[in-house]
């Protein structure tokens, strides 16, 4: 009996740990208002690339947007947004 | 195989290894005269000794007109060691309109009118902005594409900046 709950108990710590890491990373599309051009994309890209948290960007002119998975424990949206104003282009809600 | 043909093998190898981990030699600057916007002439060369960052930018790129406070901010804290800024438009960019962006700005280092055949003359990279680094010795350091991140300052330029100078290098 006593093993049985020890097992169980461990079992939903794992769950629950696993849970919060899943729920760690996210994965934003912020559109972008500004890009014309590969250079502009490839700005916008370094400086997100370069801000703590951020995992993979994919920055398009073309469909004047970025993806950002980030991990949510380190960078929020909101911050990744200031960082793409800071760039001179204006990330739009 | 036998056991020469092996050592043999391994010595080509560590060659090999050898030779593309060595950094190729950075090319001396052209030398470059410029007028800048306010009528100063520039001479690249009159600058042997120092840090210069020329920075390739223009006023319809919005990734330069936000970089450009952290180069006043860089050009302010560090000109006492030894840190120029250059700007340099791409083209086209008119004169007039030059001049009131870089007062909007508060630009506090020389700016000219610039060339693509100028841009070429450094580096065959499209992007913008896009900043020269060139060493004491007045030889190319780095290219760095896009918005000059603090850490690239730090990493790339801050360590340049307390090197001494070896002007002799200069005259190979």
């Amino acid at each position: 009996m006593k093993i049985k709950s020890m097992v169980l108990v461990f079992a939903l710590l794992f769950t629950l740990g696993a849970g919060t890491a899943a729920a760690a990373i996210r994965k934003s599309t912020i559109r972008i208002d500004g890009m014309h051009c590969k250079n502009c994309s490839g700005s916008v890209a370094k400086v997100l690339k370069a801000t703590a948290g951020v995992i993979n960007v994919d920055v398009s002119h073309e469909r004047k947007e970025a993806v950002v998975e980030y991990d949510d424990e380190k960078v929020t949206e909101a911050k990744l947004r200031e960082v793409i104003n800071a760039t001179g282009f204006k990330a739009v809600e | 195989m036998s056991r020469r043909a092996v050592l043999l093998g391994l010595i080509c190898l560590l060659a090999s290894s050898a030779a593309a981990g060595q950094k190729s030699p950075e090319k001396l600057t052209p030398e470059l005269i410029l007028r800048d916007i306010r009528g100063r002439t520039i001479r690249l060369s009159d600058y042997r000794g120092r840090i210069v960052l020329i920075n390739f930018w223009a006023t319809w790129c919005p990734p330069c007109g936000a970089e450009i406070p952290d180069l006043v901010q860089l050009q302010r804290n560090y000109r006492h060691q030894g840190l120029r800024v250059i700007g340099i438009t791409y083209p086209p960019q008119k004169l007039s309109e030059v001049r009131g962006f870089t007062r909007r700005l508060g630009v506090n280092y020389p700016v000219a009118l610039g060339t693509k055949e100028m841009k070429a003359l450094f580096t065959s990279s499209e992007a913008l902005p896009i900043t020269i680094v060139i060493g004491k010795d007045g030889r190319v350091r780095d290219t760095i594409e896009g918005i000059l991140l603090p850490e690239e300052f730090e990493q790339l330029i801050k360590p340049l900046l307390s090197r001494p100078a070896n002007l002799s290098e200069t005259k190979k």
